[in-house]
């Protein structure tokens, strides 16, 4: 009476294959591009990538330009007369160059990366190791209105959420005074203003330590295998290479080093502290939210007592009981009173 | 006008070029001067004696409550003790209601419509189809809900709720949920639709819809006696006598617990996918215990929560039992329309190791769980013909032991894994319509609400499928 | 500065029976509207329940009331029609119960607010109470929970915060219908004009801020000279609030 369990079970896992097959189609994004799009696409990768390399002083070179955009040398060799052509960049010596025109368009696709980068910091709730990806995605498709708009509902922003300037919509952009944190020398305090997003590897192993953009550091010993700084009270080691996509500014002499300032995380239940802020990696409704219930500078706060399983943690402020998840609590500096 | 307009266009403007000025930090340095000002002002009106005596009484009790030794066996305790009170309850006031809307007002009503004559369709889609779905979703619905609503209400009043949410929230921030869920999943074990109204008191969206949408996986009030009755029949009688109820009882909180392990895997998928990029924030308040009042709250939430889902579920029964009847009674081409359905869906039924009955059993009666077993045992009798069982095509019964009852389902061509997909599939099923339409009012998002129905369906499907074969597989035929 | 709120006979058979009636949901033709706000987990619904005599259901959660309550009660031959608020710990952030708080207090243009603060937790309340009177003028505090609160050793100076704040300042202990007759006294007179605000406005800001705020709230009460609240909203607007600046676009400001 019931069809045969072997052959229903084959029927379940190909139609289950199936289903798996086509939403990975739709994911990866050459998927029902036309022509023209890819080629805009890649164009515009080509002026993006062209003006980071001006902007870092070095030059361009074919080989160089078709290793990072992962294109056979024809291909490039098409866009470029394509580009040329469009008075969009030069090709002179093996060297490419952008026109003006070229530098327009570039910072425009940049500015909308940015913005794009800041959007998804603020407005939702994709994880940071996620931004760059989609803001890759988004750069080629939002229009001049859409960017405008996105720009009037973000504040019109001045940074990117990894400390990038963003370019006004007449292409006019700051010129941050950044040293990479491998520079600093030994007990020099700075703030971290930048961390590089790419590559992904060194990026990852960055957020995974828990480093913050805006956190004060204080640079202990560097020499050239390791480079150890102390942040928010813990200390950190890292080797120069990932140190050198961390990008820092020294404190001014308004601001002052806090020696004792460590994260929330730290404290443990009976013990009392005052709150110095919330970092600046903490954004949107989560600022906002911890802001109203009192998370501001100068609050006391007392731990209390931890859930079964360790997290979250219970902590009084302002005589109110408010439970924070270990993340969170990462995010709220204090100094300990004792 | 104009001149307004371009006023206020200067204003945009002005605030635009201010807003670059001042910088990203204007919320904070706000908020910042707000608090600083209640602190000037709350220093100035504000005096306290003996601060240490403060909240002793609290931080006492949440140490215990909250404790690595006590927090979970006492959370255990209460929540089965208000599950077996509910349960156990509820029989003596639920037969009573059945007594009396079943086998008084319905055989009176059935009289006084023969005395006046009344034409025999109109009695039967009046009094079989939607007076029974009616006072079925009455009896079984009413007093499980009077029971728990207030049990629970009482937890949530003296603030013994935010402490379950705060012990269980590791568990479901692994699956990128909020704590709060907790809650709002243990108040779908008293009804869906209540356990979705509830998810208001998260926050934060991205959680909130998650909790909304996996909800159904409580086992709710409406579904406990199904799987009760269909445990006691298939897996009870396979063991000794003395063990049936034991066994019994064991299947079905196996089933209510695979229900929380559903509920985990479908927050895990979801956050995963569907609901990725939505904002995603954790706050929870845990306020000062305050004794509820009794009587009060009693009142409040019998009002509050009961009668207003109750209402909502009998507006939905009652068409149903239109509907219920209306398919065995109305025939093409000599057979009733059930009969046609059952014909048709009984190859996809078989395959997911269930039968035509029982599918269109779930069609129809989506507006309450509480009528699948009746409208099963009804459509049951009437495909098979069987004569001197039942109460006639179209009219819902259940029968008095589940010894009956399960003579009828063997007859119909059940087998133990009919009986083990069905308490599956009544446990991973689209929501009932009460519940979808709740869901609505919430999202107002037809979407979401397609999702909450189909997700499960999925599951349920996939699952029953699963079983079947293996089952066939291992069982060799 | 204000009248203080005399302080109405207590025990007097009279005042109930004469004066006020409660109406439950009934609430058409009313000659005043009253709105709830407050923080969650300060007994809002059960002074809104002891006002009205409706059972609303009280929660020990943020966001228990969501689409907001309605009811009303009668006085002195007035019709007072009342809202309940959902809970939020402030009007600043942009969830949807904040949303619905704001924009009515905003947009619904109520007759008096009346803001219930927990006693016991006055600091951390008043962040509510100071952007409250930031939009509106006409405000009542009723200060709940002072059974809970001297429990606690806590004892507040009404008479200096309602000098402080601007409005008039109701002790309550709502469970035990505690003050109430005062409450509905004051929103009397608060309604009627009787008693006259002079709302505490947000002090303390940083210069730059302060500086932006002024020019921007200038330029809006140049344009709109009959906005009590043109402060508030240029805050809004360098908060980049979205709706703020929706309302700006659609002269939703003109009608006052």
């Amino acid at each position: 009476m019931a069809p045969d369990p072997i052959i229903s079970l084959v029927y379940f896992v190909v139609i289950v294959l199936a289903i798996i097959l086509i939403w990975r189609l739709q994911k990866s994004t050459r998927f029902l591009q036309t022509s023209q799009q890819i080629r805009k696409t890649l164009v515009e990768d080509i002026l993006k990538q062209l003006y980071h390399v001006e902007y870092s002083g070095r030059s361009a070179s074919l080989n160089a330009m078709a290793g990072a955009l992962k294109l056979s040398i024809k291909k490039l060799l098409r866009l470029i007369e394509f580009m040329t052509d469009r008075n969009l960049m030069r090709f002179d010596q093996n060297t490419l160059q952008l026109t003006d025109s070229g530098r327009d368009y570039a910072l425009k696709i940049i500015r909308v990366h940015r913005l794009y980068e800041k959007y998804l910091s603020e407005k939702t709730g994709f994880d940071k190791s996620e931004w760059h990806d989609r803001a890759e995605l988004k750069e080629h498709t939002l229009t001049a209105d859409q960017t405008d708009e996105l720009y009037q509902v973000l504040g019109n922003p001045r940074f990117d959420p990894h400390g990038d300037p963003i370019p006004t919509a007449s292409g006019e952009i700051l010129q941050p005074k950044w040293q990479p944190l491998s520079s600093l020398k030994e007990n020099i305090t700075a703030r971290i203003v930048h961390i590089e997003d790419e590559p992904d590897v060194i990026y990852r192993q960055i957020i995974d330590k828990k480093l913050h953009i805006g956190s004060q550091v204080k640079m202990v010993a560097a020499d050239e295998n390791h480079i150890r700084f102390y942040s928010e009270g813990n200390e950190y080691e890292f080797s120069p290479i990932v140190a050198s996509n961390v990008s820092v500014e020294e404190l001014t002499e308004k601001e002052s080093f806090e020696e004792n300032m460590v994260r929330l995380s730290a404290l443990a239940p009976g013990e009392r502290a005052r709150v110095l802020g919330i970092s600046s990696e903490c954004r949107g409704m989560n600022r906002r939210r911890l802001l109203d219930l009192g998370f501001t500078n100068g609050s006391e706060i007392e731990a209390e007592f931890d859930s079964p399983m360790k997290e979250p943690k219970a902590y009084t402020i302002r005589n109110t009981l408010i439970a924070l998840r270990g993340d969170q609590a990462d995010l709220i500096l204090i100094k300990k009173v004792l | 006008m104009g001149k307004v307009e371009e006023k206020t266009g200067q204003i945009i403007d002005l605030a635009s070029k201010l807003r670059w000025q001042v910088g990203d930090d204007f919320h904070d340095k706000l908020t910042e001067s707000i608090y600083a000002d209640a602190a000037v002002i709350s220093s100035r009106v504000e005096s306290t004696r003996d601060r240490k005596a403060n909240y002793t009484f609290d931080r006492a009790l949440d140490r215990i409550l909250t404790s690595r030794t006590f927090g979970f066996p006492i959370m255990i305790l209460i929540l089965s003790v208000i599950l077996w009170i509910t349960i156990q309850g509820a029989n003596y006031p639920s037969g009573m209601l059945s007594v009396l809307l079943l086998e008084t007002i319905y055989p009176f009503l059935k009289q006084v419509s023969a005395s006046v004559g009344l034409i025999w369709w109109i009695d039967g889609f009046l009094l079989d189809g939607v007076y029974l779905a009616l006072a079925w979703v009455i009896a079984v619905m009413l007093p499980p809900m009077a029971i728990f609503f207030p049990l629970f209400t009482l937890l949530e009043d003296f603030g013994y709720l935010p402490r379950v949410a705060f012990n269980l929230d590791t568990l479901f921030k692994r699956s990128g949920a909020h704590g709060k869920q907790a809650l709002t999943m243990t108040m779908g074990w008293g009804c869906n639709a209540a356990g979705v109204v509830s998810t208001r008191i998260i926050d934060s969206p991205r959680e909130r819809l998650i909790a909304i949408i996996t909800n159904n996986f409580s086992l709710c009030n409406g579904r406990w006696p199904t799987q009760i009755l269909i445990a006691t029949i298939f897996i009870g009688a396979l063991v000794p006598n003395g063990f049936t109820g034991l066994t019994a009882s064991a299947s079905v909180i196996g089933i209510a617990i695979l229900g929380v392990f559903f509920t985990f895997l479908s927050s895990w998928l979801l956050s995963k996918t569907l609901l990725k990029g939505e904002v995603s924030s954790f706050t929870l308040e845990l306020p000062p215990y305050r004794p509820p009042r009794f009587w009060k709250t009693i009142y409040t939430s019998i009002i509050d929560r009961t009668l207003i889902v109750l209402w909502r579920a009998m507006v939905f029964a009652a068409p149903a039992g239109a509907v219920i009847w209306l398919v065995s009674n109305v025939d093409i081409g000599g057979d009733s329309i059930a009969d046609h359905a059952i014909f048709y869906l009984n190859d996809f039924g078989l395959l997911v190791g269930l039968n035509g009955v029982i599918l269109l059993a779930y069609i129809v009666a989506i507006p309450a769980n509480e009528i699948v077993i009746p409208t099963i045992l009804m459509l049951t009798v009437a495909n098979l013909n069987m004569i001197g069982v039942g109460a006639g095509e179209g009219v819902m019964f259940e029968l008095d032991s589940s010894m009956e009852t399960g003579a009828i389902l063997k007859a119909g061509g059940w087998t133990l894994l009919t009986g083990i997909n069905l308490m599956l599939f009544s446990l991973l099923h689209n929501p009932c319509s009460t519940t979808l339409y709740t869901i609505f009012m919430e999202t107002k998002s037809a979407r979401w609400t397609a999702v909450s129905a189909v997700l499960p369906l999925i599951f349920g499907f996939v699952v029953t499928f699963l079983v079947a074969q293996i089952w066939r597989i291992i069982a060799g035929i | 500065m204000i009248n203080q709120v005399t302080n109405p006979c207590d025990d007097c058979a009279i005042y109930n029976a004469a004066q006020l009636k409660k109406l439950g949901v009934d609430v058409e033709n009313a000659d005043y509207v009253v709105t709830l706000a407050g923080n969650p987990n300060t007994g809002k619904s059960t002074v809104f329940n002891a006002l009205t005599g409706l059972r609303q259901h009280t929660g020990n959660w943020p966001g228990k009331t969501v689409t907001r309550a309605e009811g009303g009660f009668s006085y002195n031959d007035k019709r007072f029609k009342l809202i309940d608020l959902p809970g939020t710990y402030s009007l600043l952030s942009t969830s949807q119960d904040e949303e619905v708080a704001r924009n009515f207090i905003l947009f619904g243009q109520p007759d008096v607010t009346v803001i219930v603060v927990d006693a016991s937790r006055l600091e951390r309340n008043l962040n509510l109470v100071l952007q409250v009177l930031e939009i509106t003028g006409k405000a009542v505090l009723c200060l709940n929970l002072m059974d809970e609160a001297k429990r606690h050793g806590i004892e507040i100076d009404d008479r200096t915060l309602s000098k402080d704040l601007g409005i008039p300042v109701v002790p309550t202990s709502a469970r035990s219908f505690k003050g109430i007759n005062e409450l509905i006294d004051t929103i009397h007179k608060v309604a009627t004009n009787e008693v006259l605000c002079k709302p505490h406005r947000i002090k303390n800001l940083s210069d730059s801020v302060n500086m932006a705020v002024d020019e921007l709230s200038k330029k809006i009460s140049n344009t709109y000279p009959n906005l009590p609240n043109s402060r508030w909203i240029a805050m809004r607007l360098l908060d980049g609030d979205q709706r703020v600046l929706q309302a700006l676009q659609n002269n939703e400001f003109m009608i006052t």
